[in-house]
Order: structure tokens, then sequence, then C-alpha cells
């Protein structure tokens, strides 16, 4: 028994060792930022991590939890920590994440969300699908407010309004959560790749290509 | 012999009599046809002014104004006092146990709430009993009625004023079905009691007014039935003539003949006068239901009914607010006679009778009670919507407005007022103050006024004046934007010199406080706010191009690019400003200053909506130095005297501002979530007392003393650095080195760091011939 899980555990990480491949691995960054010179830097705008350690909590009380792209998950079980070059603190969560087929692959997901930021990108989502987008705007504008240096919801944001085809504002969005998102490579890409999709149908092609080379980079 | 002559002679004096009755019936019965088909022409007119008043659309409805929701969250930043403000604000009552909608109970830091639900644009919030705790200056926990955790909730928001037609009109339209049975039958009881049997008009009631008006000590009522009070109050003035009384007679009976009781009593409900709000006048129950307690009619209870019902009678007679007295005996008057008709129990006419009169103590209904705010609401809408579409249509419009930071802005410059009473003069002084969130842009408080209530010149918005110092980012930024040339720590000359400008005239600055500071570095220019050093980094920028930067940061004036412009003298509004401070607040995004989110139609339908937007304008790791700067502004430079009352842990980012002669005193300030602009100075431009850091400051660190903004967030830009550097002379310091022990971290852009000290033992002696006081007295205070 112990020889398989020796075998096994060899070949997960031969297989992580081979280069990276999106959607391989999921993993799933729920850490804080280490600053270069060691500290830990706690996200100004999220509150004490001890008040939400609660039970999962639910904006209506008939919906479940919405899981969709590009990563989202509720409650990370098990968290083993692998210390990355770029000094940022991942961990690995047992859910698999459904990726969108859409503008934005990611492959290693954000830190887990605030119950409340986490319910309005739930309606959000199912807004979108309902083709409702001034709604879903709406919706991830309120958890803007809610938690507004928080660069997934920047990142959804933008992606609703690229779909309402307001590419301008899509790219300056994105742009900005890219600022907010250091530390969060995975995050990154997927914020790239969107301005690089706006800056694609402004017609600015030259600045596209930039930011697909940045995507890239990122991972 | 009989004469035959003679009977011929009776004969024709019969017949013309008769032929001149026949006349006279004839004239007589064609005057009655004339009157009748008169009389037909009348009632067929009158018909159709009864019909095409009464049916289609009968009320111009204004548009209402409201401030934003309040969202509960666990974690959120709310005191439990402010989240109490809040709810008295919304007209919740403070009960034993928040049994039904609209009330709250208080337990300690727990907080149990019956929250109202409301229509919001964004979809339906359910009204629901929740539970909220709260611990320091959060909320702690949020859960449902059976303690069941939830994860967001929304109070209905706080209607702050309205748009109203120039007649002054407002309803707040009820259904019948949604107003309370206690009140249609109270009213009836009072008003018209066989309102349900009669045609329109009542010989019955007509007879027993006369019975009892008559009889002294009984309740006294009128003749009218409600028809036709309704008559009278939708199409006729408030002349008491005897054609009058007919014509009323008349159209009632045709409303009788054409609308059902249903229909008139709805009318009448939402029609009846009920009160005068300063200009404007108050009908309809649903409307004085807001008017007098701030509540939503269907949460009266009967002691309140039966006040809206005696009101009926003569609003300006029986005024609760003028007339307290007569209010309540006429109030207790229409409970007996609810008890007498069986509307009451014997016990809950005792317990009514017992609440004292209750009526708020102002109508929160009038716009005149945050007029700066509804003032820039007002402008904003008038960009999308015609001010038919505005004052008729009913719309709902959900603004940003935060009423409890609004408070603590309106106490904090009375605060600041008082402290400065002493000073001469200081009655001639105003006001303003802007308030945001540089996160989404959206205007929170606005104050245009150091007397808020007073509905008049709106400085915030309108009081262009110098802005002194606070142009001085501007050109800070402008430099730091070259990080291959200028860096927090490069040398300035804080050094007299002259200019000659274009007309050949001699410009020469000085220093406030007329010194000359030698050698600093670059940051202390911005934060001790010199102006030599500063005046010469502009003219070595070049002024144009600091104007570009202005511009890039949100100005839209037109200035003329002299160098007295680089220490301020160019003038703008305190919202101008902000907007240009916002720039800077958000990371160098520009966001529009949004005072509205949406706008909903009359009946629910989504019509616009005002997202957030940004624009990258300058490069994050330059605005990154430039917050650096006015951060230690605070710390210690012209704004510190802000932590004399604000926790020092909160960091902070403020410049002060001063015009020539103190004409304008000025603080622009923000932390994380938090921006504020405050302006003091007088209407006609006279000298006062005041610098920015005594008038201005002091106002806003009394704000943000109530406000606790959240600290300035410590995560650094990609291409931002910070080093550890030595104080004396700015150089880098390696790991090993030993010998020096004061060390200072700052920050820079990637690649514009400085240079290492070539050996530990370098920073030992300070070259005497390098330096001046500037430095040293830098190294001192920051030592203290």
């Amino acid at each position: 028994m112990k020889k398989i899980l020796v075998l096994v555990a060899i070949a997960g990480l031969a297989s992580g060792c081979g280069g990276t491949m999106r959607n391989s691995i999921p993993v799933v960054d729920s850490g804080t930022t280490v600053r270069p010179d060691g500290a830990v830097v706690q996200p100004q705008s999220q509150p004490s991590h001890g008040v939400r350690q609660g039970p999962v909590v639910v904006y209506k009380t008939d919906e479940k939890p919405y899981i969709s792209e590009p990563e989202v998950m509720t409650m990370p079980t098990e968290a083993i920590m692998v210390e990355h070059e770029e000094k940022t603190v991942v961990s690995r969560a047992e859910q698999q994440m459904i990726t969108d087929s859409g503008v934005a692959q990611v492959a290693s997901p954000s830190p887990r969300l605030d119950a409340p930021v986490q319910a309005l990108l739930n309606t959000a989502q199912q807004q979108k699908n309902r083709g409702d987008l001034e709604g879903a705007a709406a919706s991830v504008e309120r958890a803007q407010r809610i938690a507004p240096r928080e660069p997934q919801v920047l990142y959804r944001l933008a992606e609703v309004r690229l779909a309402q085809g307001d590419a301008k504002d899509a790219e300056q969005i994105a742009q900005r959560a890219v600022g907010l998102s250091s530390g969060q490579p995975g995050l990154q890409a997927g914020l790239w790749d969107l301005i690089a999709e706006a800056r694609e149908r402004l017609g600015d092609d030259a600045g596209a290509a930039v930011a697909r080379s940045k995507a890239r980079v990122n991972l | 012999m009989k004469k035959p002559q003679r009977k011929t002679n009776r004969r024709p004096s019969k017949k013309k009599k008769a032929v001149a009755s026949r006349k006279w019936w004839s004239l007589l019965l064609k005057l009655a046809v004339v009157g009748l088909l008169a009389l037909l022409a009348v009632l067929v007119y009158m018909d159709a002014v009864v019909q095409e008043k009464f049916s289609g659309k009968r009320w111009t409805i204004p548009a209402r104004v409201y401030a934003r929701p309040l969202e509960l969250y666990v974690g959120q930043k709310l005191r439990r006092d402010d989240f109490l403000a809040e709810l008295e604000a919304l007209g919740y009552q403070r009960e034993r146990a928040a049994s039904r909608a609209g009330t709250l109970s208080v337990n300690g830091q727990m907080i149990e709430v019956f929250t109202r639900g409301f229509q919001f644009y964004e979809g339906d919030e359910p009204a629901q009993r929740l539970r909220v705790g709260f611990a320091g200056n959060s909320v702690a926990s949020l859960a449902d009625a059976s303690g069941k955790g939830l994860a967001l909730v929304r109070l209905d928001p706080l209607l702050i004023g309205g748009i109203y037609p120039s007649h002054n009109e407002d309803r707040i339209l009820v259904r019948l079905e949604q107003v309370p049975k206690l009140l249609t039958d109270t009213l009836i009881a009072v008003e018209d009691r066989d309102f349900y049997n009669h045609y329109g008009v009542s010989l019955k009631s007509i007879a027993r007014a006369l019975w009892v008006n008559t009889s002294s000590g009984r309740l006294q009522q009128g003749g009218s039935t409600l028809t036709q009070q309704l008559v009278k109050n939708f199409f006729l003035t408030n002349e008491r003539s005897l054609s009058r009384k007919v014509n009323e007679a008349l159209m009632s009976l045709l409303l009788e003949l054409h609308y059902d009781k249903g229909e008139i009593l709805e009318a009448y409900l939402n029609e009846v006068f009920l009160g005068q709000d300063g200009q404007r006048a108050v009908h309809g129950f649903g409307l004085a239901s807001q008017y007098y307690f701030g509540q939503p009619l269907h949460e009266l209870q009967p002691h309140q009914i039966a006040l809206l019902v005696g009101i009926v009678k003569g609003p300006s007679y029986y005024s609760p607010r003028r007339q307290p007295e007569r209010a309540l005996a006429r109030r207790n008057l229409v409970l007996d006679l609810m008890l007498d008709q069986g509307l009451l129990t014997n016990e809950q006419l005792v317990a009514a009778k017992a609440q004292p009169l209750a009526v708020n103590k102002q109508g929160s209904l009038t716009n005149t009670t945050y007029p700066a705010f509804m003032d820039l609401v007002r402008r904003q809408l008038r960009e999308d919507y015609h001010d038919e579409d505005l004052t008729e249509e009913g719309l709902r419009i959900f603004t940003s407005f935060d009423v409890v930071l609004q408070r603590k802005a309106e106490d904090a410059v009375a605060q600041a007022f008082k402290q400065l009473g002493a000073r001469k003069g200081i009655d001639e002084v105003e006001a303003a103050m802007v308030v945001t969130d540089p996160q989404t842009g959206e205007v929170q408080a606005l104050l245009g006024s150091k007397t808020p209530r007073f509905a008049g010149f709106n400085r915030a918005l309108d009081a262009v004046r110098p802005i002194g110092s606070l142009v001085k980012p501007a050109i800070y930024l402008t430099a730091l934007q070259q990080p291959d040339r200028y860096t927090l720590t490069s040398y300035l000359q804080d050094e007299a010199f002259s200019v000659k400008d274009k007309k050949g005239e001699l410009w020469s600055p000085q220093n406030y406080d007329r010194t000359e500071h030698g050698t600093i570095f670059l940051y202390q220019g911005l934060a001790s706010s010199y102006n030599l050093s500063t005046a010469r980094l502009g003219l070595e920028l070049g002024v144009p191009k600091v104007m570009q930067t202005l511009h890039q940061l949100g100005m839209e004036r037109d200035w003329p690019a002299y160098p007295s412009m680089l220490l301020g003298a160019g003038s703008l509004s305190p919202f101008e400003v902000t907007r240009m401070y916002q720039t800077l607040a958000n990371g160098g995004y520009n966001s529009p200053l949004r005072a509205i989110r949406n706008v909903l139609s009359a009946d629910g339908q989504p019509l616009g909506r005002y997202p957030l937007r940004v624009e990258q304008r300058f490069d994050e790791g330059a605005i990154y130095l430039t917050q650096e700067a006015l951060r230690r502004a605070m710390t210690e430079g012209t704004g510190r005297s802000a932590y004399n009352r604000i926790g020092r842990n909160i960091r902070l980012a403020g410049k002060t501002g001063t015009s020539n002669d103190m004409r304008d005193s000025w603080f622009a300030g923000y932390g994380q979530d938090l921006l504020a602009v405050a302006w003091m100075g007088r209407d006609d431009n006279g000298q006062t007392s005041l610098t920015g850091a005594t008038g201005s400051l002091l106002a806003w660190s009394i704000f943000m003393e109530k406000a606790e903004p959240r600290s300035l967030a410590t995560q650094l830009p990609e291409n931002i650095v910070n080093v550890q550097i030595e104080p004396s002379e700015g150089w880098a310091i390696p790991e090993q080195c030993q010998a020096v022990d004061t060390v200072v971290t700052m920050p820079y852009i990637v690649g514009s760091e400085p240079l290492p000290l070539e050996s530990c033992l370098e920073a030992a002696p300070i070259q005497e011939t390098q330096k001046t006081g500037g430095v040293k007295n830098w190294l001192k205070r920051w030592l203290n």
C-alpha cells in the first residue's frame, strides 16, 4: 500500500515538473502575499480572518454555491503549502475547478472570497447566463463596493463589460486589477488575456500582442 | 232691449286674456326647454371634466431620491451606534421585540431588526427578521431569526428628497388594498358615515350634521360626503358660494354615476390635503404618514391613524407640530369615536390614548434636508433626463449618499467652528466639504455651507477659489514620472530666486516662514509645502508640463501657464479639487465622481445605470511615490496635527492649502476608503486668519476621527521597491553595514534606487560642505 502511495506521489511530482499545463494542476492560491523582505502582508480590505471561519453561509436559502469559471470554491478542506519562486503562498484544494471555455483560462485560482462577495458573484453569473448583462454588471459592482480592491471582482466586472460591448472599460478595469493582483500569477494571466481580447476589439493589435505575451510570461 | 255689442265686447277681452296667458305659458315653456338644455349642456360638460380628470393619469408624481441602502455582512466596518442612527433615520421603531416590519430591539451589542422589503434595481430584497451582532467598529455576526448565518442583507434605502414640479405637489400613491382597514373604517366613521349608502350627496348626513352641531360637546360633523370633499379637493378652488355648492353636489352625483365606491375612496385617500411642508402641499395618507411619522402607512398604529384622520378636518388648525394640544384633543376624540363604532376595544383605546403625539421633529421629505447633495443629484440627472420626466413620472433615483457620513461631516464642521469661535471675524467664514470613496468614485456626503440645512449657495460645487498649495502634488507627480531624473530623495535647493514673466515683471516667491531651507530631499518640498523648492522644480519641469499633469488628474479648466500657477494661483471648486485627488487616491486611475447609481421607473422598470468607470492616467509607481510624500506630509509635514485626533496606526495622505493672504483654507486628504476635501473662506473673498492647517485641516481631522477611514494599503506596485537608506544624504545601506544606526525605508521605482555606500565607514562623518540645515533638521525632527 505504501509503495503505491509513493509511486503516486512521485508520479504526481513528476507530472508537475513536466512543465506548466493549464488545467492540469488545480492549485488554489488561498494564501497571502509575502514581501521580498519576508513580511507577510494582509490585504487591507479584508476583515479579520477569525470572523470568517463560521459555517458556510448562503445568500438566499434555496441557492447552492455556484461553482463556475474561473476558480470559485467555498471551502478548501486540505491546504498543502508550496513555496514558490515568486514568493507567493499557494495551497492545493481537493475540489476540481471548472474552467470556462470563454475568454480566460486561469490555472491557479485565487484566494477564497468573502461570503457576501461570493454570493453576489454567483448571482451575477446566473444573471449573465440568463442574458441579463445589466443585472450582472449591477451585481458585480455591488460586490466591488464591498471588496473594492479584490482583483477577482474586478476581473468579473471587466468580463461583463466586455460581454456588454464596452471594450474600453473592460480593458481599464482589468488593468486596474492587474495592479492589485501581484502574487496571483494565474489571475494575472487571465487578466492579461482579457486585456488582449479587449484591445483586439478596439483595433489595437499591437497592444493585444503585448498583452498576450504578458499572459504567457505569468505562467 | 239688450244691446248685442256688449256681448261681443266681453268675448274679445276674454279671448285676449286667454291668448295672453297662452303666450305666457308658451314663453315659459320655451324658457324651460332652453333652461333644461342649458342644464343638460352643463351636466354633459361637467361629466366630461369628471371623467377626464378622474381616469387616466390623475396625479403628477415627482421623482424620489434615495440614499444608498445600508448593506450588512460579517466583517463590515460599521459601528453599532451608526447602525442605530441609520435605523432611526429610516423610521424604525424601537420596541421590546422586533415583531413586525419596521421595528428593532436592542440587547447590548446585539440588535434584532425586522427589515422592510424593498424593490431595488437589481431585484427585490425581502422583508425579514435579523440579528446583527457588533464588536468594536465592525459587524461580528449576522443571522436570520432561526440563527442561520446570512451572507448579505440590505436595508431599505432612506428617502432623502424628491424633485418636484413647480406646482409643488407630491404623492405617495397607495392602492385601496394597501391602506389599513382601520384607517378607512375610521375615516368613514368620522367624515361620512353613510358613505356606502348615498349617491354622492347625503341628505341624511346634512340633517345629522345640523342636529349634531346644535348640541354641544359632540364630535362636530360636516355635512359633506367624502365624494363632495374629493370633488372640492380635486377640481374646485376654495370658494365658498352657493353656486359652488351646487356645482359640487352635481359633480358628486356624476362621479358616483361613473365610478364605484372603492375607486372614489381610493382617490380620496390619495388626494385629501393633510398638511403643508414649507412650499410643498402634503396630499394623501401615504405621504402624510411619511411626513408626520417617517413610516409607511401600513406600519401605523391606532393612535397614529386616529391623528391622521383627525387632521382631515383642518390640517392647519389641528397641526400636530404647531398646535399639539389641539391635535392631541382631536386625536383622542377620534379614538373615542373608534371605540363607539366598535373599531377598537377598550384596552386598545386606553393604550392608544396613553401614547404621545410622537410626530417627527421635522418632515424628512423636504428636499432641503440635504440641499447640497440634492443639488448635485439634480445637476447630474439633468444631463440625461428632461425636467418633465423628473418632476412628473415618478422616477426612483438611487444615489450613493451616506446619511451617517453626512451627519459626521456636518458635526465635524460645526465642531471646528466652535473651536475656532474665539477668532476675530470667524462668523464671516464659510465652509464646504466633499466626501467620496476613492475606490469607487462615489460621492457620499456633500456640504455646501457651514449651516447645512440652508439651501443657498452650494459652495462645494460653485465656490471657485484659488487652491494654493493643493496644486503642488501635480508638480511632484510630474517629476516622479521621470525616475531617471527624480526620486523622493533627489536633492532640491530651497533657495530664493526671481524670474521675469512674459510682461517683464519680476516674480519672487517666498516660503511661508520666510526662510530658506537649503538643500532638501525632494519629498520634503511637498511634505513641508515649501514654496521655493517647489517653484524651482516646477520651472525646471516646465509649467506647460505641470498643466498637462493637472489635466490628466482630472482638472477641466484652462489655466494660463504662468509661474504663479505653480504655487496655486489657479482657482477650482472643492468638487473639482476632489476630482483631481480622486485620481491620486485611486492608484492613478481617474473615475468620474458619481452621485447616482441607477434609476427605476415608477413601476419598477430599470431605466438607467451609471456604471463604474476607470481610466488609467498615471503609472502606479509614480502615484505611489507621490502618495508617500503626501503620507509624510501627515506624519512629519504640514498635516501632522491631524494625528492629534486620529490614531497613528492609520496611514493617511493629505495636503494643506493656503491661498494668498489666507483668503482660502484648504485640506485634501484620504485613507484607503475615504477621501475628503474641506474648504473654508469668506464669501466676500476677504482675509481670514486661517491657514489650511488651522482651518480646514481641523474640520477634516474631526471628520476623519468620526468616520474611521481604513489605513492606506501597504501593497507595493509592481515597479516599486523599498530601499533602506541612511537619512542624512540618502545613500542606500547595504545589509551588512553596521556603522549607521538610523535607517529609513523609502520607496523607489525599480532602476532608480540610490547607490549604496561604498563602505560603511563613509556614513559616519557628515560632510559639512554638502549639508545645510535642511536635511539635518529633518533628521532631528524625524528622530523626535
